[in-house]
């Protein structure tokens, strides 16, 4: 278990969900985010498994629905 | 879970994402409506498929139909397939989403049963491609079928005669011949895709429990990229010619330093690598590819590597346009351009030397320079990859060599059309020289008296005393020598004219070399004999010709030259030198040699 390189999913997050990186913050999710749909959710989980090189479960994958969520559960995996 | 090993991207999904995005209209002239038919959530392969697509400078828009919506939006008028006005249609339905029972229950089923099945979807597919040809002229792109879950069988299944593999492989066949009877109806190997990632590199069952998405990202890209280059090769005229560069390219070293014997290229490393590079040059020229050389080396060491290397399989007949000099490249390039007849964006530039290649860029912008790796055992996927000579039909008439022979008749053809005789004359840039004959060319002239049959008006054979006693018995005797841009081709004709009385002469001799018919050196060569046996105050000269075997090609030779015929006497004229107005021809430079 390491640390995630908050910048770099930040990053990642910025690109998929095409928001500005300094409007993420741990809060930010599928309520917030006008653009995070069940398509992009998609897009965000493959983007973070190839970028950070791991393979989330479907279960994880449906639980992912917020930055903080997704943190944890990237954590878990590192 | 299954784990896959994570596989490695040139961009990550979310830089295709975000260059999507970033992807504006304004900066591309070529715009592409694409409309997506499938049986899955393909929405999910928008980025991968503009992305790429930008990289042939192509913009697209992409309308996802609802997926499992193919025949729906195929009948409706009204719908959204036809409001996004598709320039392009993919139709991508999976085999799992027609006959899943099959595809997993294959041995549950009877023989005639799976031909039931089989001739149920080829008929779908038909009717679907059909309607939708009544509709609209849209460019039609049908990916086929792969079984792409593990193989449930294991090894038994492949043996059996109907085999799992064997039924997609045969609606898979009867896919291709219903697309090959439409008119701009392509065909997308799904299989290939899937080949040469791996199978497990491109699963992701999360993707396709939760999402009905066949595929992992890794596949996902791969799909677009293939899509995206089928689509470029609709809009894109692929390249006719591969300029090729010979040291560290057709093979290893230098040749200048190394020698014939020193050059990498044989069947073990390092030689095998370039080896097979040319065997993917030659495949590609079996496809119709021109090739063409320009490398800055000495022409007959290179051209001795290229006949006598037994390992250099590209041989001088591989290649049509061979420009092996010390001049830059841009102006080889040019050069070839106007030898093929092709324009400039049709040639790719294939070149170890990253100056080379920058030069060209700066110098030739419209060729298409291959930015090649510097490991040459990547060269072969390079020019692959490179795209540029991708053809969306390689059937029937597009095929293999047909094409090239095609291209090259038409080139000829193009040159007889194009060019007037003395206009390629002129090209040829020919200087002649004219001289008497004198001992220093006695022996050549002699020669040619004596062995030359084709173009010889009389074929009288002289031996060098004879000639040197016509000469001093007061006959004219001259030869033509001749060079052009290819070359000096040396003394290649004579001609002799003798007294026979008063002001009256004739033409003994007049000769030239088979080398050089169709020159149009006859009438510098008769123009001269005249103006000397004038000046020896000539008036009549007579003309004689005595046919043989082999100069039947010249027995019109003094009609063309206006001589008249003479009464009573077969194949014997005369023309008055005072009248006469032969002229040599105005392309050829002549030197008179006093």
């Amino acid at each position: 278990m390491k640390a995630v390189d908050i910048e770099r999913l930040y990053s990642v997050i910025s690109d998929v969900l095409n928001i500005p990186i300094e409007d993420i913050s741990e809060e930010s999710s599928v309520n917030t985010v006008e653009s995070w749909s069940s398509l992009t959710h998609i897009n965000l989980v493959v983007s973070i498994e190839a970028e950070f090189k791991v393979n989330f479960t479907p279960e994880d994958t449906m639980d992912m629905l917020s930055v903080k969520l997704i943190s944890i559960i990237l954590e878990d995996l590192l | 879970m299954l784990k896959t090993t994570p596989p490695l991207f040139d961009e990550t999904p979310a830089d295709y994402a975000r260059i999507s995005r970033e992807i504006t209209k304004s900066k591309y002239s070529k715009n592409v409506n694409i409309a997506f038919l499938s049986s899955y959530t393909a929405e999910i392969l928008k980025p991968y498929i503009r992305v790429e697509l930008a990289k042939s400078s192509i913009f697209s828009s992409v309308y996802f139909a609802p997926y499992n919506n193919i025949e729906q939006e195929i009948i409706d008028n009204n719908s959204g397939l036809y409001a996004s006005n598709p320039d392009i249609v993919v139709i991508h339905i999976g085999i799992e989403d027609i006959s899943q029972n099959v595809l997993t229950r294959f041995y549950s089923y009877s023989s005639d049963e799976i031909k039931n099945v089989t001739s149920s979807i080829v008929s779908r597919y038909k009717e679907m491609i059909r309607a939708f040809r009544k509709k609209s002229n849209a460019q039609i792109i049908i990916v086929d079928f792969a079984y792409i879950q593990n193989e449930s069988f294991g090894f038994s299944g492949s043996p059996l005669a109907h085999s799992l593999s064997a039924y997609i492989q045969n609606i898979n066949d009867q896919l291709w011949s219903i697309c090959n009877q439409i008119t701009s109806c392509h065909v997308i190997k799904y299989q290939q895709v899937f080949m040469e990632q791996g199978l497990n590199n491109c699963i992701d069952y999360k993707l396709y429990f939760l999402a009905r998405i066949p595929f992992g990202v890794k596949a996902q890209i791969e799909i677009g990229k293939v899509i995206a280059r089928t689509i470029a090769a609709i809009y894109t005229t692929p390249c006719k010619c591969l300029v090729l560069d010979l040291d560290n390219t057709l093979w290893g070293g230098v040749l200048g330093e190394d020698g014939i014997a020193g050059i990498k290229l044989s069947d073990d490393y390092p030689g095998n690598v370039y080896k097979s590079f040319q065997r993917t040059i030659l495949g590609l020229r079996d496809q119709g590819v021109l090739l063409a050389i320009a490398s800055k080396n000495n022409i007959n060491d290179a051209l001795d590597v290229m006949e006598k290397h037994t390992d250099c399989l590209i041989k001088k007949k591989h290649i049509s346009s061979i420009q092996i000099n010390w001049k830059d490249k841009a102006t080889n390039l040019y050069k070839i351009a106007r030898e093929l007849n092709i324009g400039l964006n049709s040639i790719a530039f294939f070149d170890d030397n990253p100056v080379e290649r920058e030069w060209i860029i700066e110098q030739v912008p419209d060729v298409r320079v291959i930015n090649v790796p510097e490991n040459p055992m990547f060269y072969s996927r390079a020019l692959l990859n490179s795209r540029l000579f991708d053809k969306v039909n390689m059937t029937s008439e597009d095929t293999s060599r047909a094409e090239m022979y095609k291209h090259e008749k038409r080139r000829s053809e193009f040159h007889i059309k194009s060019k007037s005789v003395d206009d390629f004359l002129r090209g040829l840039k020919m200087s002649a020289k004219i001289g008497l004959v004198e001992d220093i060319t006695l022996s050549r002239v002699e020669q040619l008296i004596n062995k030359t049959n084709q173009y010889n008006l009389t074929c009288r054979r002289y031996t060098a005393e004879e000639i040197k006693d016509i000469i001093s018995s007061g006959g004219v005797a001259i030869w033509i020598s001749v060079k052009d841009k290819f070359g000096d081709s040396g003394i290649v004709g004579t001609a002799i004219a003798k007294k026979q009385n008063n002001n009256e002469w004739i033409i003994d001799t007049f000769l030239l070399s088979c080398r050089v018919i169709g020159r149009k050196l006859e009438s510098i060569l008769l123009y001269y004999l005249c103006k000397l046996v004038k000046g020896k105050k000539g008036v009549i000269l007579y003309g004689e010709y005595i046919p043989t075997s082999k100069n039947n090609l010249i027995n019109d030779f003094f009609i063309k030259f206006n001589f008249n015929e003479v009464i009573n006497k077969e194949n014997y004229w005369s023309c008055n030198l005072r009248e006469t107005n032969i002229s040599p021809s105005d392309f050829i430079n002549v030197e008179f040699i006093e």
